[in-house]
């Protein structure tokens, strides 16, 4: 590193973005001099990477998508399928969204690493990509800004940054919009992008077929809600896409099968119980496909800082996201999804799944070792 | 003496805040700092209740039996609070507040503050010292509680006392009208709190 | 002295208690009236608010006894009506003694116990009350539960015995910002007047999400975020408007016999009007499904 960031230099205040910018672009000539470390190719930087390329498919996909929803709901069903201007209406929607959540929290990493005199680390980098998929397109950019400051100090600044949290930051974005301003977060309106002189055509509701379900007037193909041309936020409508990104999740090892097995087997579960019941006509098996279960279970509930880290911990985790989303979504009028606070709700309790596991398995080793 | 005095009556607004550093009523803090009117009748109550309630527990310290004083000082801050929650019923401006306050006003006397210093102090002291300390911790949990009613009617509603403050194209943030934000800011005003005292610090 | 013998705990406690009753006993009896005053004007505040006679800030500003004032100056008569619709009491509309119903609560579950059949043990007969003002407008109370607890209002209907020309609502707890919008949002009282109460329908008023996109004039869009306290309030006018249903029928008829048939056919739009939304559910979905396609 150049010398006026060392100690003694001039800029040695500046030494935390220097290096950050330093170690993105080059490798470190440092390495651990005394005691042993683990050699591996995976870091953190190499995770976020892989991450990233695995959301990246959906949040294509959904670019197109926000497109074609605000195409059909201008012109109706006979608008012309041009695949090119969709996506590129979808991308210059999208496109503020990314530079705002990039910018407030880069900022604010920047920020406070700064004044820890700590390293800059690439947790945000994930963070920033997820948010604007988890949003109404259509959201002011100051709201997204005042939530994407406050999700990033509240809920992970305040715990010791990247690592450290409690909750998923992305997730926690979301909900701080969802509960800060309730009116642009719900209802049948906010999923689609309408410019400000555009109607809505006739016979158009625009809700997401979730929100419908609860009042049980809408039908969608399983198709489409597979492929994902329904409204929705922009990454989470497509079931196919976002299943294109478990595979590579799974077969690097990033993410936690167990998490995202258990966690649909949870689903199954409460929504086979709730369609026995009659308390809902939606099939188990489509709950996989609506809404944001999909998108949660593969990008959100598996992230490695927030979710359990014992491998029966994994399991117990992941079906209870499962389970609650599902028991959400059937049994609180208030809200028509529950992944959101499925997942948010088992973050807090990881901690406790694991000390859980980990003093029954110490106890069940201690029993063995009496005996013998 | 004198020395003694100001400490009875600064520690319990700065060093030994009764919310940010012993955090008791934490519970009421949440619930009437909606808004910077209630939360500041809310204050009000709570240091006459803690006042009148320490000086008249220092009166009677000496006779009180010792087996029952719990149940005696609850006798007696229940009629405070009894008090205190029917005169705001009869007067007639401040009848709406005490709508709005509704429970919270009966439940001081769940509020450990009030219990807390008769036992650890009122019983051991003289009335004057006792009175003004249980003044003074009412008005250091007053203080937290208008801290956290002003930005939370401010940032939730764009008002302050019912005035607008901010242009009404300020959008309300629900968040910050919910229980939990209170939380959150308290949260911050410990935090504050702590990085400014030295002594507060935990090793 | 022996401040833990048993003898001089008793006593000790003993006088301790008389005293403290003893104050409290006089607080409450020195105090009780003006208590009672507090309470009185508050309903009578939210009545004229709902009536439409002075606006509800300057209510709110204005004195107990100049509330007390306005409301002997434009109060024509007020009385109380049985589940049958039949009248069975006067309340007193002297300035000096004015008199309301106050026990909603009780009023409430009467009304309730009957439509479920029980007999009720004491055998109480329902007191509704019915205000009338100077201007024609009837006021009733209706009263449910919230959320967190009981919410009510008044409603203020037309001469004509269907129109509601205003309301007010009321709350004990519910959330500020979201449930508490009934009561401070002015707009969301404003939406109530000109709206219609379908007397005879078991649901006489919809207070629903995006019940006023389906056009029906006797629907009021729920509050954004407050779905159960909206949920409660709706059941609260529903319930309150059936008890009512056959008094004001009765005054219908009695006032405008010759027109009773022209409020047969209001009667019959309102039904035909609720299919027609109906159907436009319906061909939403079809036209979504062509949507989709």
């Amino acid at each position: 590193m150049n010398k006026i960031f060392e100690k003694g230099g001039k800029l040695h205040w500046l030494r935390s973005t220097a290096d950050a910018f330093d170690t993105f672009l080059a490798v470190p000539a440092t390495v651990t001099r005394k005691g042993s470390h683990v050699r591996d190719a995976v870091d953190l930087k190499r995770i976020i990477i892989i991450a990233l390329i695995a959301v990246i498919p959906a949040a294509v996909f959904g670019m197109w998508n926000v497109g074609y929803q605000h195409s059909l709901a201008v012109n109706g069903p006979s608008a012309t399928p041009d695949i090119l201007a969709n996506f590129w209406y979808g991308f210059l929607k999208v496109l503020p969204l990314y530079l705002v959540a990039y910018i407030v929290g880069l900022v604010i990493e920047f920020g406070t690493a700064q004044i820890r005199g700590e390293e800059v680390n690439e947790g945000f980098l994930m963070t920033g990509f997820l948010v604007p998929l988890i949003v109404p397109v259509d959201v002011p950019l100051w709201m997204l800004a005042v939530v994407v400051a406050f999700a990033t100090i509240i809920g992970k600044e305040v715990f010791g940054g990247t690592g450290m949290n409690i909750l998923n930051p992305a997730l926690l974005t979301r909900a701080f919009l969802f509960f800060s301003y309730p009116t642009s977060m719900s209802g049948s309106s906010v999923w689609i992008s309408l410019g400000k002189n555009e109607q809505l055509v006739d016979g158009f509701t625009g809700a997401t077929p979730l929100a419908l379900d609860g009042a049980a007037q809408y039908s969608t193909s399983i198709w489409s809600e597979f492929l994902g041309t329904i409204p929705g936020s922009v990454g989470e409508t497509s079931t196919l896409c976002i299943l294109l990104g478990a595979v590579l999740l799974i077969w690097t090892g990033v993410a936690s099968w167990k998490i995202m097995v258990s966690s649909v087997a949870g689903a199954l579960l409460v929504g086979g119980i709730g369609q026995i019941a009659g308390i809902t006509d939606i099939p188990c098996w489509e709950q996989l496909l609506l809404g944001g279960f999909a998108f949660g279970t593969v990008f959100m509930a598996t992230d490695p800082v927030t979710s359990a880290q014992t491998e029966t911990g994994k399991w117990i985790y992941g079906f209870l996201i499962g389970a609650l989303c599902i028991m959400v979504r059937l049994f609180n009028p208030g809200f028509a999804e529950g992944m959101m606070l499925a997942i948010l709700l088992c973050n807090t309790f990881a901690p406790l799944i694991d000390h859980v596991v980990v003093t029954s398995h110490i106890r069940k080793k201690f029993r063995k070792f009496k005996t013998a | 003496m004198a020395q003694n005095l100001k400490d009875t009556i600064l520690n319990p607004i700065l060093k030994g805040n009764p919310i940010s550093v012993l955090v008791l009523g934490i519970c009421s803090s949440l619930a009437v700092t909606v808004q910077l009117k209630g939360a500041l009748v809310m204050a009000i109550s709570v240091t006459i209740v803690t006042g009148l309630s320490s000086l008249v527990c220092s009166l009677l310290r000496n006779t009180i039996p010792n087996r029952v004083r719990i149940i005696v000082q609850l006798v007696i801050v229940a009629l405070m609070v009894i008090l205190v929650d029917q005169i705001l019923k009869a007067g007639e401006s401040t009848y709406a507040i005490d709508k709005q306050l509704s429970v919270y006003i009966g439940l001081i006397i769940t509020n450990c503050i009030v219990m807390g210093r008769i036992e650890a102090f009122a019983l051991g002291n003289k009335p004057i010292p006792s009175l003004l300390d249980g003044l003074a911790n009412g008005v250091g949990y007053g203080l937290i509680l208008i801290i956290v009613a002003f930005f939370r009617e401010l940032l939730g509603s764009g008002t302050l006392l019912g005035f607008r403050v901010l242009p009404l194209s300020y959008v309300p943030n629900n968040l910050v009208i919910l229980p939990p934000f209170a939380l959150i800011l308290l949260g911050c005003i410990i935090w504050i709190h702590r990085a400014l005292d030295k002594d507060l610090q935990e090793k | 002295m022996n401040t833990n013998s048993n003898i001089y705990t008793i006593i000790y406690t003993t006088v301790v208690v008389v005293i403290v009753a003893a104050v409290l006993a006089f607080v409450s009896m020195k105090l009780g009236p003006s208590q009672e005053a507090n309470v009185k004007a508050e309903s009578l505040r939210q009545m004229m608010a709902a009536a439409g006679i002075e606006s509800t800030d300057n209510l709110y500003s204005s004195k107990n006894a100049e509330v007390l004032d306005l409301y002997a100056a434009n109060i024509s008569k007020a009385y109380t009506v049985g589940l049958d619709g039949i009248q069975n009491g006067e309340l007193s509309i002297d300035r000096s003694n004015i008199e309301l119903v106050s026990g909603l609560k009780a009023q409430n579950k009467i009304i309730k116990d009957n439509k479920a059949g029980k007999d009720n043990k004491d055998n109480k007969t329902a007191t509704l009350p019915v205000y009338v003002f100077n201007s024609g407008v009837c006021v009733i109370p209706v009263y449910g539960a919230g959320l967190w607890g009981p919410v009510w209002g008044y409603i203020a209907i037309e001469p004509d015995f269907t129109t509601i020309h205003g309301a007010y609502f009321d709350h004990e707890s519910e959330t500020p910002g979201l449930g508490a919008k009934i009561k401070d949002e002015e707009w969301f009282r404003e939406k109530f007047a000109g709206k219609v109460i379908a007397f005879g329908k078991e649901e006489p008023f919809c207070l629903a999400k995006n019940a006023e996109a389906e056009g029906a004039d006797n629907a009021v869009d729920a509050i954004t975020g407050a779905t159960m306290t909206s949920k409660g309030l709706n059941t609260a006018l529903n319930v309150w408007f059936n008890a009512y249903e056959s008094h004001f029928e009765k005054l219908a008829k009695e006032t405008e016999p010759e027109e009773g048939q022209a409020e047969d056919t209001v009667a019959e739009d309102i039904v035909t009007e609720y299919i027609v939304v109906e159907n436009t559910v319906a061909e939403n979905t079809v036209a979504k499904n062509i949507v989709e396609e």
